[in-house]
């Protein structure tokens, strides 16, 4: 009644417990009609403090609780983990070793892309194209438990090498398994680069530009759909990519679409790739001994997990427990683009912007600490371990 | 006798209690067709039933905010309204209980009051996702309806009646409508599945934007009967696009066949598209579908003129 109040906002909340949410975030979207005028995301419902946790345990255990920073790319942390370890140390992994490591990593991105596929497809409500795609995605679940023993925490690393062994009879299997998908994965870039209905979800949805994409320090597919030339596995080869190299995938329209090619081309890579390392791969050791004791030093390692840049800072002090170990997730890095990308858009564009992405609640979820009566933000690394240890006691 | 009769015709047949059970198995087929479409195994023969049990029996939480009577009439008053309209409509290839001239328009505003029931049923709580489906449910009625009365329309004006059982009787013996109307049978069948917001025009409850949209707030025995209104809807929509389009209805069989037939277009239909904005919706009615609606109006107007 008062014309100088100022106009009410429509709020929309989404989640930390919501149907289009697999995991928990809280979103609130200041909507106007069906269009979303503001943005903003609150996470850490899932904080499990297992950065702080690495410090109890020693590099053994360590990589054990690394992998379970995310259910999904659960191989490409411990990888992260292990390479900076074992660069520390200074032993050299057996080339075989190094190979089945990337054999592992890129079937896990061929079961994180084609999750990915799914999940973005249910957002638009298109619910055929999810059952299809998450049906097909059980082949590479099975190549995975036959060739590691697990589904999804496949512990397929150890400290200086693997753990598992790829013989003739587990190598056919799985590339009958990946001749499967890939017929099956033509017919998906046919869906979304041809379905009408499905065009107009994802055409000119949720568009990122190259100067917006390096701005707002997007990584992996996201980028990479925006013509942004980064990929780890090509820039900085770790594992067995320098003798098996990868094609650099990218995209010019850097819309919702152009991420479902990007992904999808990813998967013609991957199963290119994963044709070459059995064809190839070096006999050999498929792991070395590796001290107990690391030596006092610092370190960090980069990889490509299915997301995007994974990064990993390890510093230890002599002893056999790490002193400080940092993990940056992708899906961190990418959170920005969302709430800019969100802005102007259709309500019912959100859960598609927001699962183009690819995003994973639980592995980016850090310390948040709330700025309580004014006091000081800036923490001294000695206040940060104190509270730390305060914490979880 | 002519106290028996109403009774019957409203308790058990044609409305009532057989159309409730028909339109649970129409749900469950509808369920069946949709998941075999996507390669999933899909509910067992019991499940829709199983579900209305399990809903009436649970209790039904008034929330803060809204106008409690209203909230506990609008689900009545929905099922109330497409029972209301099974009565006219040729169920099981049989004559309608009641007939009269201009039914088919009657008809057509009852099946109205389950979408305007449900934009009520939203509006009136608290709730931010209800709210936001009721605005799309009441866009899409807007959308919708016109196209599907005027598609409708074509075989009443080729019977010069506006006779429901009139223009099923016409209907049967002469070629189908579905060859001479065709444009006709596809806007009438994909508005069918817009007043029953199946995908791919559910964003009223686009259960990844707003949950279950207008219906959020509702449980137990509100959310039960508005499932069943909508089972009963189903129903009616299938004979009454059989009875106009597919040659009539004379009989049970003729009556299983043919609305069969159709649920397992509109299955196929369901599967095959990714859900549409609201927008998309709405540019689709007006911009497509009333405009290829009307020419085909004024195309039979113009042909029967000519041959009177």
């Amino acid at each position: 009644m008062n014309p100088q109040h100022p106009p009410e906002k429509f709020i929309l909340p989404i989640g930390p417990q919501h149907p289009a949410l697999k995991e928990p975030g809280h979103f609130e979207f200041t909507i106007d009609g069906e269009i979303v005028k503001d943005a903003t995301v609150r996470l850490g419902y899932v904080h499990r403090g297992i950065e702080k946790g690495t410090e109890a345990r020693n590099y053994n255990q360590d990589l054990y609780l690394l992998e379970r920073i995310c259910g999904i790319c659960s191989h490409v942390h411990a990888t992260a983990f292990a390479l900076g370890v074992e660069k520390l140390a200074g032993v050299t992994v057996p080339p075989r070793a190094q190979a089945i490591r990337t054999l592992v990593a890129e079937l896990e991105r061929v079961h994180s892309h084609l999750l990915w596929l799914g999940v973005c497809a249910h957002e638009g409500g298109f619910d055929t194209l999810f059952m299809y795609s998450w049906r097909d995605r059980e082949t590479v679940m099975d190549i995975l438990e036959g060739l590691t023993g697990n589904r999804v925490n496949y512990s397929a690393n150890i400290m200086g090498g693997v753990k598992v062994d790829v013989d003739d009879k587990t190598a056919d299997t799985i590339r009958h398994g990946i001749d499967y998908l890939e017929g099956r994965t033509h017919h998906y870039m046919k869906v979304v680069t041809t379905d009408e209905t499905f065009l107009g979800r994802t055409r000119d949805i949720g568009t990122m530009t190259y100067e917006q994409a390096i701005r707002l320090d997007a990584v992996g597919p996201t980028a990479r759909a925006s013509g942004v030339r980064a990929d780890v596995r090509v820039d900085a080869p770790y594992a067995g990519y320098p003798d098996f190299p990868v094609d650099l995938i990218t995209e010019t329209a850097g819309d919702l679409a152009a991420r479902f090619v990007v992904r999808i081309n990813e998967l013609f890579v991957s199963y290119q790739l994963i044709r070459t390392i059995l064809d190839k791969l070096p006999p050999g050791e498929i792991s070395v001994r590796i001290p107990r004791r690391i030596p006092e030093g610092e370190t960090i390692s980069r990889v490509e997990a299915p997301r995007g840049e994974l990064f990993y800072f390890i510093r230890s002090n002599g002893t056999d427990k790490p002193d400080r170990v940092k993990v940056r997730t992708p899906s961190l890095c990418n959170w920005a683009s969302v709430m800019e990308l969100a802005v102007g858009h259709k309500l019912a564009d959100m859960p598609m912007i927001l699962a183009g992405i690819d995003p994973c609640f639980s592995c980016n979820d850090r310390l948040i600490r709330v700025n309580r009566r004014g006091d000081s933000q800036l923490w001294s690394w000695e206040d940060l371990r104190r509270y730390g240890i305060e914490q979880y006691k | 006798m002519n106290t028996i009769f109403p009774v019957i015709a409203i308790l058990f047949f044609p409305s009532g209690l057989f159309i409730l059970a028909s339109g649970l198995v129409y749900e469950f087929v509808d369920r069946k067709l949709v998941a075999r479409y996507q390669n999933r195994i899909g509910p067992r023969w019991f499940q829709p039933l199983a579900d209305l049990f399990k809903l009436l029996a649970k209790e039904e939480f008034i929330p803060k905010g809204v106008q409690p009577g209203l909230f506990v009439a609008l689900p009545v008053a929905a099922l109330a309204g497409a029972l209301t309209a099974a009565l006219y409509v040729p169920i099981l290839g049989l004559r309608p209980a009641y007939s009269f001239s201009g039914d088919l328009i009657v008809t057509l505003y009852l099946l109205s009051m389950m979408t305007l029931c449900i934009g009520l049923a939203g509006a009136n709580t608290m709730d931010r996702f209800s709210v936001v489906g009721a605005t799309r449910a009441l866009t899409q009625l807007f959308s919708y309806e016109a196209p599907f009365l005027l598609a409708l329309l074509g075989p009443a004006i080729m019977a010069g009646s506006w006779q429901i059982s009139t223009i099923n009787t016409y209907a049967q013996g002469r070629l189908w409508m579905i060859v001479t109307q065709p444009i006709g049978f596809v806007v009438a069948i994909v508005g069918l599945m817009g007043k029953l917001e199946l995908p791919p025009f559910d964003s009223p409850e686009a259960e990844t934007e707003i949950v279950a949209g207008a219906l959020t707030e509702y449980s137990g025995r509100g959310l039960g009967l508005f499932h069943i209104g909508r089972d009963v809807e189903l129903v009616i929509g299938l004979t009454l696009v059989a009875a106009f389009y597919l040659g009539g209805l004379a009989n049970p069989l003729d009556f299983l066949i043919k609305t069969l037939v159709l649920l397992l277009i509109t299955a196929g239909l369901q599967s095959l598209f990714a859900r549409l904005r609201i927008d998309q919706t709405v540019g689709l009615w007006w911009r497509i579908g009333a405009m290829l609606a009307l020419a085909q109006l004024l195309v039979l107007i113009i042909l029967r003129g000519l041959r009177l």
